[in-house]
């Protein structure tokens, strides 16, 4: 999760120094991986694409703070959902009876229609925030236990249990809506 | 179904990762990081330049050191200056008390001086 190009250094290094031509390069290459850690805490598109605009913002204010030798991806990662559950926090105060009962579509998928997916996003919805942002991390995204622990900022035996508990609870989602079929 | 070297409970089903897989897709179109990228950038130089342009009325930290040190020196000089002046004040209180006061005729008699003379160098001491 955490590969890093040979030359990632001497950009974070070129980043520090005030090149902010440095630092839109690691938009470019981080965007993508930012956007999906996001979009597995927040409920919807928007809110992810809005905690990582936010996310790369506090990025490159602390980027002073930060040590080129460690991994820069781990870090903007932790920085990312740190504004996702933020985002999903004040979500939370703002509009807690106006929750959508399903989780948005992500952007691009034209199979709405189908009656198993719309189901299982149904329960992805109601399933706690958590419990679904770490099965999505994990299968979806394929971070490790720990890895998830310290970007949601729980124990890695946490978000053991949260897997198992999300995967059961929607295993059984799709198969009743198989044996429904 | 794909057992995990993590524990037996933790079972994947495949059908599950596939279906999860499709629902939280990032878009795929290069053209939607393109301006997401954009946007990024945007804020970041809007960030840098009002960062910019609120430089003109911060202090440098150069300037700030030379501004403390020279308080500091004014301070200790203050300071001095107030011992000083409070030595000097208990050090006439002191002689006031300890000086034998003499009155005005004695004066006059022992000096040889007018009684307007001695009157006034009784009341002030010299």
């Amino acid at each position: 999760m955490t590969e890093r190009p040979s030359d990632e250094r001497a950009l974070v290094l070129a980043a520090q120094g005030g090149e902010l031509e440095a630092f839109n390069e690691l938009v470019r290459r981080h965007q993508r991986r930012a956007y999906v850690v996001a979009r597995a805490i927040v409920a919807n598109h928007e809110d992810a694409e809005d905690a990582v605009q936010e996310a790369f913002l506090h990025a490159y204010r602390a980027l002073a703070r930060f040590l080129p030798d460690q991994a820069f991806g781990a870090w903007l990662h932790r920085i990312v959902a740190n504004a996702a559950l933020d985002i999903t926090r004040r979500r939370k105060v703002r509009e807690t009876d106006e929750l959508p009962e399903t989780v948005a579509s992500p952007f691009r998928d034209p199979a709405e229609a189908n009656e198993l997916r719309m189901r299982l996003q149904d329960a992805l919805a109601k399933l706690p925030a958590r419990q679904r942002a770490v099965i999505v991390l994990h299968d979806v995204e394929g971070f490790k236990h720990a890895e998830i622990g310290s970007l949601l900022g729980i124990p890695e035996g946490t978000a053991r249990s949260d897997l198992h508990y999300a995967r059961s609870h929607l295993r059984q989602v799709l198969s009743s809506v198989r044996s429904e079929l | 179904m794909t057992t995990e070297h993590e524990g037996p409970q933790l079972v994947r089903d495949d059908n599950l990762t596939r279906e999860l897989r499709a629902i939280y897709a990032a878009p795929a179109d290069v053209a939607y990081w393109n301006a997401l990228e954009r946007r990024i950038v945007a804020r970041l130089g809007a960030d840098v330049t009002d960062e910019g342009a609120g430089l003109w009325w911060t202090v440098s930290e150069k300037w700030v050191r030379i501004g403390l040190v020279a308080a500091g020196f004014a301070l200790i000089v203050a300071g001095s200056l107030l011992l000083r002046t409070q030595a000097q004040v208990s050090t006439m209180a002191y002689d006031s008390i300890v000086e034998p006061t003499i009155d005005a005729p004695t004066l006059a008699a022992r000096e040889k001086l007018t009684e307007q003379q001695a009157t006034l160098r009784a009341l002030t001491g010299h």
